[in-house]
């Protein structure tokens, strides 16, 4: 247990290393994010009602948008010159890899949230009141790690195949339903008001997807990266 | 002492392969064999590009599974414990399995941290030392020459100091010196009681440092013997052809 | 016809195709002209009789799935991955009529083609995620790795639909109650039953044929492995 958690520490640091050295792949990543966020608005029209109604859901979209874009890259450098083979020679546990790169992918993800609801907040007049801005950033981060976990795992499952690019949000736009209605849901009340208080539920419902996500990426992940 | 002895008395071969068969798809790179290397040797694989040295170097070092046939390491299969398996050999790839928007001394800090050796700077500069690497330290791998990448990842055959060691074209890409190098290193490990198998296109230094050699042919073993007979017996076959 | 094969034995599994055309054939003439017509819906609840058997099938060929992939990734056999894709495309085509009757239903019934219903919406995810798991397969290369790929795609997806369908009812608040043979007319059961075994059966057929063939299309590929060459003799020069 102490090995997973200093070899998943180890290879973090890594991980977040190689991020911060491509972070104008990131800086790219939230632009993306942004742009996403004014073509929802020119879609539903100048309607700011119905803008501010789906504003959740928007942001929601936009940061499952930028995770297809970030997960699909995290496992690019490990490919290029095999250095995930190298890793697991040496050896590592393959768990070890699987939740430095979760870890990674949700701090990412979750860097993308102070942008987005800025621009969220101007582009759809939403009002984030200064006593809900903690509620808005944790459901943020659960939201971020509940696509993180099987992010990750499809990303390194698809990154060594052909059409990966389509492939990734094939297989994780669906899965992560459960995601999309919890984060979508809790947003909605952190920002257009929660007079029954069911902000929390959903909250929790949101960390046991999380939960269950993780543990099951943990156990399959030594099974999708060996060669065979 | 490195060799480890099984209660007979008789330490268990580094490994022996027997009918050992890969097949990746439709093509058969490695088949029917037979191959048991005692503790201590240096064994020198030769044949040509695709005769399926990489193949068994893999499968050695427990990457690939045997489409058919037993491979056994220190007296183990990989399904019993994939774990020590990978604990007893170190491979030097084709690859260079660099991150290249790291340093050198990150990479060698990260390598050693995941072996628990010491990461004090002094030490890892060290190590950077030994494979002539030290004015690199904090440079970018991704500016390293092709011979440079080459001898950072020696740097981590090194530090990971396994039982048996495999090397996968060990030569290629490196300048003279650098090739005296590695041949002393194969030297001190083989007096350190380590198996080492070379896989390499340089047989003529190649067969100066092995004990034996094998020589594959589209998959197959076409000959063994003492390593200096080698390059007489390519002499004799190119004769015949 | 061609005397030097082995004429082929009528394959066992064909036993059970027919009693499928069988037990469909009769659950729907009962079911279409036996049964009483429903009181608040009428005629359009026949479809009933097709419809519930569908839903119960396409999820018991997904736990099938579930259970290949398991036993695919603990023993690495392939008879294992073959019943997987068999089963997980059995799944598929089911869930998708499925679909389909939900639809004819709902605007006859409700007036409207789709309805984000707790039950059509988690369908219509659990298609999607199996899908998924098939046009994974269909880029993955080497037989080991495909066989690996599609299974644990074929777990998460499978652990998923829970989520999903405890998800949508929290989500919408409102769901129609299940029904369940108990309250139903007799008249009405036997027809769900007969169906039921009817599609169970025909289900069966498809993945025991399915999975030979994939098994058989394995084999076909594979290339035998090569005869031991003569070792050469040492000369020394």
């Amino acid at each position: 247990m102490s090995e997973l958690r200093s070899q998943t520490l180890t290879l973090l640091a890594k991980d977040l290393r190689l991020e911060w050295r491509a972070k104008a792949r990131l800086v790219a990543v939230g632009v993306f994010g942004l742009l996403s966020l004014v073509v929802f608005s020119i879609a539903v029209g100048p309607d700011s009602k119905a803008l501010t109604a789906g504003a959740a859901g928007f942001l929601v979209i936009a940061l499952l948008l930028s995770s297809t874009l970030a997960l699909a890259e995290s496992f690019r450098i490990e490919h290029e010159r095999r250095a995930l083979e190298g890793i697991l020679l040496l050896p590592v546990r393959p768990g070890a890899v699987f939740y430095s790169k979760a870890i990674a992918n949700t701090l990412s993800l979750a860097m993308l949230a102070p942008g987005l609801s800025l621009f969220g907040v101007v582009l759809y007049g939403v009002e984030l009141q200064p006593a809900n801005v903690v509620s808005f950033f944790t459901i943020w981060g659960l939201a971020a790690a509940g696509l993180s976990a099987p992010g990750t795992l499809y990303a390194a499952m698809t990154a060594q195949l052909r059409s990966r690019d389509v492939l990734l949000p094939l297989l994780l736009f669906p899965l992560v339903v459960p995601v999309l209605m919890a984060s979508c849901k809790a947003l909605a009340l952190v920002l257009t008001g929660d007079p029954m208080g069911q902000m929390h539920s959903w909250a929790l419902l949101l960390l046991c997807f999380d939960l269950i996500y993780w543990s099951l990426g943990g156990i399959l992940f030594p099974f999708v990266i060996e060669e065979g | 002492m490195k060799v480890a002895a099984d209660p007979s008395g008789t330490p268990s071969p580094a490994f022996s392969a027997r009918d050992l068969s890969r097949r990746y798809g439709q093509k058969w790179a490695l088949a029917h064999l037979d191959l048991t290397a005692p503790q201590g040797e240096v064994l020198l694989v030769a044949g040509p590009n695709g005769s399926g040295k990489t193949t068994l170097l893999r499968l050695l070092a427990g990457l690939l599974r045997p489409s058919v046939g037993e491979l056994e390491l220190f007296g183990r299969t990989l399904a019993s414990d994939p774990f020590t398996w990978r604990r007893n050999v170190t491979l030097l790839s084709h690859a260079s399995y660099l991150y290249e928007p790291l340093t050198a001394l990150e990479t060698v800090r990260l390598w050693a941290r995941l072996l628990g050796r010491s990461t004090a700077e002094a030490d890892l500069r060290a190590r950077l030392a030994e494979v002539g690497l030290e004015h690199e330290a904090d440079n970018f791998v991704s500016g390293f020459s092709a011979g440079m990448q080459k001898r950072l990842s020696f740097a981590r055959v090194r530090l990971e100091d396994a039982r048996l060691v495999l090397l996968d074209e060990p030569f290629a890409a490196l300048d003279t010196a650098g090739q005296e190098l590695v041949t002393e290193w194969i030297a001190v490990d083989r007096r350190a009681g380590k198996t080492v198998v070379i896989a390499s296109h340089n047989l003529e230094r190649a067969a100066r440092i092995a004990d034996r050699a094998v020589l594959l042919s589209r998959g197959q073993m076409t000959w063994q013997g003492a390593a200096r007979d080698l390059p007489g017996v390519l002499a004799g076959l190119a004769r015949v052809v | 016809m061609n005397r030097g094969i082995a004429p082929q034995r009528w394959p066992r599994e064909h036993w059970v195709g027919l009693a499928a055309v069988g037990l469909v054939l009769t659950g729907s003439y009962i079911g279409l002209f036996v049964a009483p017509a429903e009181r608040h819906m009428g005629e359009v609840q026949r479809i009933m009789y097709v419809h519930v058997p569908t839903a119960w099938n396409a999820l018991l060929c997904f736990t099938c799935a579930f259970v290949a992939a398991i036993g695919s990734l603990w023993t690495g056999r392939e008879r294992w991955d073959a019943t997987l894709v068999a089963s997980a495309e059995a799944g598929v085509v089911l869930n998708g009529l499925l679909l389909i009757q939900g639809s004819l239903w709902g605007r006859a019934t409700w007036g409207v083609w789709w309805d984000w219903d707790v039950r059509l919406t988690t369908s219509l995810v659990l298609l999607l995620l199996f899908i998924g798991v098939l046009s994974l397969r269909s880029f993955a290369t080497g037989s080991e790795r495909r066989a690996s790929l599609t299974a644990v795609a074929a777990i998460v997806a499978y652990v998923d639909v829970p989520l999903v369908y405890f998800c949508v009812r929290w989500w919408r608040s409102l769901h129609q109650i299940q029904s369940s043979p108990a309250t139903v007319d007799p008249a009405m059961v036997l027809p769900l039953r007969l169906n039921a075994f009817g599609l169970m059966c025909a289900a069966t057929w498809f993945i025991v044929r399915r999975a030979r063939l994939e098994l058989a299309r394995r084999r076909s590929s594979e290339t035998a492995i090569p005869d031991r060459i003569e070792r050469i003799e040492v000369r020394h020069v």
